[in-house]
């Protein structure tokens, strides 16, 4: 009787150790699994920031210069396609192109210098018409920053376009780009502009503005032309080379 | 110093995942709406993230990932074993590292800061920790 006791004694004990047995190996292969899985999420984690790091200008589908663009224009109002005091003696007219490099350059250069010696202090204000001379893609492009404006924000997305333009007519301007430069620019409601953009009134105003630059006998983008109490009318001024110039042409204007 | 018990680990992951479901949620909405969510500090960095392009992927608010995220660590708190504790950790690891990857943006890509995300970024980080206490502590133990 009791040599069945500790059979049966020791054939419980053997079972307990294989069990043991099989519960370590089996919590160490899991633990080996979740090392595995932190060892692949780091690795994924840092691939990520290295490929956001060296993310560069021109199309991407991240934008660059957001903070640079709203940091330039904070403080200044923006009505439609109008950035400065409304009620401004003096208006500068832009015509331009937002898949033009040339007008990428001078948003850069040349326009931020007028901001601030002649917008800020509400001397004038900058007006942009788009005069679509590149390619077809130039036309929603174009639409799409006349739909930003609706909602207060033309001059900024303009802006941001013109910082992540990409090659002229090279089908980067899709609607997941301009999508993209409109959430970048702040465009509260993208719906209402999404709409705004496709309407036949909107591409109307592209197609007019378009027209009365060829009727002024711009033959480029960049085109200038300014109007105040000193102007008969709109007087062309054709793409003065620098900021001075510009503000010379306004203050002659006044 | 002793690991605390499983049932005391599951308790505040299910209490610290049910607010997360709460602040993504409340991301989802603000965005849902065309707005954004509100930083109660102000300084407007909400708005800016929000707007920003690195707030969609795939065209869906990452706030909606957000919540599917805290769903099912909501879900593997309130089972027991091995699967659980496996999924726990797997999950939060994952939404660690893509908070990690967020909170890189917010600071050196779009410059600005949503207090929302700062939110959801250490909720993420307390699951993380709860479920490798969890994971290391009890896998592979009876549950």
């Amino acid at each position: 009787m009791s040599g069945k006791n500790s059979r049966e004694a020791r054939r419980e004990e053997r079972l307990r150790a294989e069990s043991e047995s099989e519960q370590g190996e089996r919590r160490k292969r899991l633990l080996q699994l979740g090392s595995a899985a932190v060892f692949v999420v780091v690795a994924v984690v840092l691939v990520l920031i290295v490929i956001s790091a060296n993310k560069t200008n021109g199309g991407d589908t991240n934008l660059e210069d957001v903070s640079l663009v709203k940091n330039q224009l904070q403080g200044v109002p923006q009505s439609g396609m109008a950035l400065g005091d409304p009620r401004a003696k003096v208006t500068l007219f832009e015509f331009g192109d937002l898949q033009c490099p040339v007008c990428k350059g001078f948003s850069e250069e040349i326009i931020p210098g007028v901001i601030d010696s002649k917008v800020r202090s509400g001397e004038a204000k900058i007006e942009f018409r788009n005069y679509t001379i590149i390619s077809q893609e130039s036309v929603p492009a174009g639409a799409a920053a006349i739909a930003a404006g609706k909602q207060g924000l033309g001059w900024t997305f303009i802006e941001l376009f013109y910082r992540n333009q990409g090659p002229e007519d090279s089908g980067y301007v899709t609607d997941e780009f301009l999508t993209e430069i409109a959430r970048g620019a702040g465009v509260p409601d993208i719906a209402k502009w999404n709409k705004d953009r496709k309407s036949s009134a909107t591409l109307a105003e592209v197609k007019r503005t378009t027209e009365e630059a060829e009727e002024l006998e711009f033959t480029g983008t960049p085109s200038f032309a300014v109007e105040g109490p000193g102007t008969k009318g709109l007087e062309t001024l054709g793409t003065p080379g620098s900021s001075g110039a510009l503000e010379e042409s306004i203050a002659a204007a006044a | 110093m002793s690991a605390p018990s499983e049932g005391t680990l599951r308790r505040i992951a299910t209490f610290v995942a049910t607010f997360g479901i709460g602040v993504a949620t409340y991301i989802a909405i603000a965005d849902s709406g065309g707005g954004s969510p509100v930083c109660i500090a102000g300084g407007g960095g909400c708005e800016t993230v929000a707007n920003s392009t690195y707030s969609h992927l795939l065209g869906v608010n990452i706030a909606v990932f957000g919540i599917v995220g805290y769903v099912l660590l909501l879900i593997a708190s309130l089972l027991r074993g091995d699967v659980a504790r496996m999924a726990g950790f797997g999950i939060s690891l994952a939404g660690f590292g893509y908070s990690v990857y967020l909170t890189y943006l917010e600071l050196f890509k779009i410059e600005a800061i949503c207090q929302w995300c700062v939110a959801s970024a250490v909720l993420m980080t307390t699951l993380f920790c709860l479920n490798a206490i969890r994971m290391v502590g009890y896998v592979g133990k009876p549950a």
